[in-house]
């Protein structure tokens, strides 16, 4: 009877001895997890919902939305005629003021049902001081879209907002293009340069 | 009393309509020539200038400079030479001049873009057409973007454009058909032929789908 409690006693332990270790830390998971989870947060719509609460009211009358309306119209023509004076000629262009950083959302015309899709991104490059994605979704601008290692030694994360459609992009690692070896390729014959594809769905 | 008021809603959607429509103009302009400011090589700046102006007075869309402006600026991040970026933004304003008249008579910028990147890899110009007649009423740029990668990946052409809109007859939505395009390349990279993987997979999509008169609606939306 004590020899059975013995074993038994002996078989938990191995049991538990061979269940203790963790399984292996998959930190490409943790990434994209975080990045979905930051994602989602962006796209909480707290601040908006309590204009359209405001909005939702009825406070204007006819007379008062038409003097807003006429003062829209002032606003939309100053701001035209104020801007069409920017002359399309080189010496203009480099005398104007120095470039602001390109948002990853690209400006569009398209139907207001199709919007931006958040997208996760994950690089690896262990060695690299700066990792940014350049895309044609952000013209190719190295600051438009920088991604932030993720833990000391881990993956480069990011999330962009991209249009739905095909996408061409490649990662700017320390000033040097290298395409996703994760994602399929396309041949460049503008350039002959590669880049990776990223195919975003309508959400 | 409630006749006489608008909601500040109403109020403000009109005044946002009035003052876009005004500025519009304006606003369509400013954005390529910000972006110009970054390009610190005089040559190459001067050609994107150059072919920017060509575009405008060739009738393109406003909305068109866009991946004019992208292809620019690939070019300047791969470094490229201001004659390999003058003749990439010629070759693309080309394709979009097309696809903007394929895809008449209001395609969105993405769907411009999408549309020229089709004609690049071979995507027959009959197909677009087809494609917006398809659906007229909504964006067609992931669709677009699939049949660019299956031809890209091979996929002769006619049988990908027929695949395509044959699905979209269907109602295929854009997952369904990026998912196909997925399931292809992993085919062909295990070693089947683009046009045996693309037959296995449209058709598993295909028997999952309604016949085609019962969504027509749904493509017209």
């Amino acid at each position: 009877m004590i020899d059975d409690t013995a074993e038994r006693d002996e078989l938990i332990q191995r049991v538990a001895r061979s269940l203790s270790p963790l399984p292996p830390n998959d930190t490409h998971a943790r990434a994209r997890i975080l990045a979905a989870v930051r994602a989602r947060a962006a796209h909480a719509p707290k601040p908006w919902s309590v204009v359209f609460d405001w909005m939702r009211q009825p406070a204007f009358s006819v007379a008062s939305a038409g003097l807003l309306a006429a003062a829209a119209l002032a606003i939309g023509f100053v701001t035209r005629g104020a801007l069409s004076t920017l002359d399309m000629q080189p010496n203009a262009i480099a005398s104007s003021a120095p470039a602001t950083n390109v948002t990853a959302i690209p400006a569009s015309n398209a139907p207001a049902a199709v919007r931006a899709v958040p997208v996760p991104i994950t690089f690896d490059a262990p060695g690299a001081k700066n990792v940014a994605i350049v895309s044609d979704f952000n013209d190719w601008d190295s600051t438009a879209a920088p991604l932030t290692r993720f833990g000391s030694n881990g993956p480069w994360t990011a999330t962009v907002n991209v249009m739905p459609g095909r996408h061409l992009y490649a990662f700017m690692v320390d000033g040097k293009l290298v395409v996703d070896p994760r994602a399929p390729h396309a041949h460049d014959l503008d350039y002959g340069t590669d880049a990776s594809v990223l195919m975003v769905n309508t959400p | 009393m409630k006749n006489k008021n608008m909601t500040r809603y109403a109020a403000f959607v009109a005044a946002a309509l009035v003052a876009a429509i005004s500025g519009a103009g304006a606003q369509q302009g400013v954005q390529p020539e910000r972006r110009i400011t970054a390009i610190s090589d005089d040559a190459t700046r001067s050609v994107v200038i150059e072919q920017l102006t060509l575009a405008k007075e060739s009738g393109l869309p406003a909305g068109a400079m866009e991946p004019l402006m992208a292809k620019a600026m690939e070019g300047v991040a791969k470094k490229a030479t201001s004659k390999s970026i003058r003749s990439a933004m010629d070759a693309l304003q080309k394709r979009l001049r097309k696809a903007n008249d394929l895809l008449a008579p209001s395609p969105t910028v993405d769907e411009l873009s999408a549309g020229a990147d089709a004609l690049y890899v071979g995507v027959p110009e009959r197909t677009l057409k087809q494609m917006r007649q398809a659906a007229p009423r909504r964006s067609i740029a992931v669709e677009l973007g699939v049949l660019t990668e299956l031809v890209a990946r091979s996929v002769p052409p006619a049988k990908a454009s027929k695949m395509v809109l044959d699905l979209m007859a269907r109602g295929a939505t854009g997952a369904q058909l990026t998912a196909m395009n997925t399931a292809v390349q992993s085919d062909v990279a295990a070693g089947l032929t683009p046009e045996a993987a693309l037959d296995r997979h449209g058709r598993g999509i295909m028997s999952l789908l309604p016949p085609p008169s019962a969504v027509t609606g749904a493509n017209h939306r």
